[in-house]
């Protein structure tokens, strides 16, 4: 921006200059407006200003009843609707003690992990983007397009499925689509290898992250950060892992975790788990025991007095929903946790002291969606 | 974790109990501050929520906090009045209750005593009233 700086350079050094990135401005992925203080080119402090988005999600949760709820939960993580969906339906399961079929939690966790690798592409692509590699951002969407080819051809809809249904999910595989995902399975780990190659080891990408953008694990932690972001400062905590659901617990993949807490740091945790999702995935599809997709759930749900939570492990991290009930048909509660929301209440702290180019790494590798954060 | 609870805070705790992982507890706002501080010292790290329910009839503020090492929630309600609610703020014992706060300020209007920035964070500046209220 070098309108700011200029500006910066004309006022004497003590003076601080206030900047404002956004609300509209490409590299904040959404309406998010970061209000920078400036001292020269460095940056002394942060003040995200979100809200641009709200909806009232969880007032309209509110007023309708458990199932009719389900697809406005696709409006928060775009990117990754199922996530939220199975966080949902978990908690009222709950509430239900309702027992899924087998074949649904595989089916689950096939739609979960095919848009976290769906959702991890669009990082992928738009974090290189934004550091100005412009051909993997072609890339990486070029490679997405095939999972939202297989949602489409599952669901119907290519980014909010709302496939996954209070008790199961809506229906069993077409035909021809486990061949279809095995296919992309083969094929993804290869076109990851090719992203090695043309970013991982890139001498401009690498000094633009490497030690940038320092998140300490304790400060993690602390601040309620989850997910990748967490997970780049070598803190092993996955919702997968630490209170498994669907059948993680049956499954073989392992936990990535990056030790150097910077932006290279997250970059990496991502790039592995998209192969960990690929092993998840043929695993899921190999395993695939037969039976119902849908448990019998009455025509009005009606949970009995209670509350629940469900928490899942989204591709930014801990996504929960905290439900309550009072035995009608509608919530008198319904709180979604986004994990965004955390890791922009922790993003000042980690841009303290950076440059204003570095605003756009940092931001960039904690992966938001401001449709979660302003629900 | 639930016998430790209840010896150091004995009466102060006004329910507790334990369902699946989650051990519930209700205090008093005056005691929140140092129960929560000894859920961390116990290595109860993670803050997942700061969030509040109206049920009608009375305001719930409740906290979540999750201990990463032994993935066991502890969820903490505290008891309000529907309007005009103040507590404690726990910014000084987890720094990510912050925004939650903020957010739960804006929502329903409780006010958090030390709160470094209480300000509306998701609805406009010049908004009147607090909307997740009946």
């Amino acid at each position: 921006m070098p309108l700011g700086n200029e500006m910066a350079r004309s006022l004497t050094p003590t003076e601080h200059v206030t900047l404002n990135m956004g609300p509209q401005h490409p590299s904040t992925h959404g309406v998010l407006r970061l209000k920078l203080e400036m001292e020269g080119e460095v940056i002394v402090g942060c003040e995200p200003v979100i809200g641009y988005l709200h909806r009232g999600m969880e007032k309209i949760g509110e007023s309708r009843t458990y199932p009719q709820f389900l697809p406005y939960t696709d409006r928060l993580d775009y990117l990754s609707s199922a996530s939220n969906n199975v966080a949902y339906v978990q908690a009222v399961e709950k509430l239900l003690g309702l027992e899924v079929p087998d074949r649904a939690k595989y089916l689950r966790v096939v739609l979960l992990e095919l848009n976290r690798i769906a959702s991890h592409l669009v990082f992928v692509a738009t974090f290189a983007n934004d550091l100005a590699a412009t051909t993997v951002f072609l890339y990486a969407i070029r490679e997405r397009e095939m999972i939202m080819d297989l949602f489409e051809m599952w669901a119907g809809a290519r980014l909010t499925q709302s496939w996954v249904r209070i008790g199961g999910v809506a229906k069993d595989l077409p035909g021809g689509f486990a061949e279809r995902a095995r296919e992309f399975c083969r094929l993804l780990p290869k076109r990851l290898d090719e992203y090695d190659r043309l970013l991982t080891g890139n001498r401009i990408f690498r000094v633009r992250t490497e030690g940038v953008g320092i998140l300490a694990p304790e400060m993690g932690v602390d601040y309620g950060c989850s997910g990748p972001t967490l997970r780049g400062s070598g803190v092993a905590f996955d919702v997968r892992r630490a209170e498994p659901y669907e059948v993680y617990e049956r499954l073989d993949f392992e936990m990535v975790t990056h030790p150097t807490c910077d932006c290279m740091g997250r970059y990496r945790v991502r790039m592995e788990e998209m192969r960990q999702s690929v092993r998840i995935i043929e695993q899921c599809l190999a395993e695939l025991p037969k039976g119902e997709v849908l448990a019998k759930v009455g025509r009005t749900v009606r949970p009995p007095a209670g509350e629940a939570y469900g928490r899942v492990e989204s591709p930014r991290g801990e996504f929960g929903c905290f439900v309550v009930s009072d035995g009608g048909p509608q919530p008198i509660r319904v709180r979604l946790r986004a994990p965004s929301f955390f890791h922009l209440g922790v993003l000042p702290q980690m841009l303290q002291g950076w440059k204003i180019g570095d605003v756009v790494a940092i931001l960039g590798s904690i992966d938001i969606v401001l449709g979660e954060v302003d629900r | 974790m639930l016998e430790t609870l209840q010896r150091e805070f004995g009466d102060a705790l006004q329910a507790a109990e334990e369902v699946g992982r989650e051990l519930r507890l209700e205090t008093a706002a005056s005691r929140l501050v140092e129960l929560a501080r000894f859920c961390k010292d116990k290595r109860f790290n993670y803050p997942a929520d700061v969030t509040a329910v109206d049920t009608g009839t009375e305001l719930r503020v409740v906290y979540r906090l999750i201990s990463l090492e032994t993935g066991q929630h502890i969820v903490i309600s505290v008891s309000l009045p529907r309007s005009g609610g103040r507590l404690p703020t726990l910014c000084g014992v987890y720094r990510g209750a912050e925004w939650p706060e903020r957010e739960v300020y804006d929502l329903f209007g409780v006010r958090f005593d030390g709160h470094p920035d209480l300000r509306r964070i998701l609805l406009t500046d010049d908004w009147q009233g607090h909307p997740l209220l009946k």
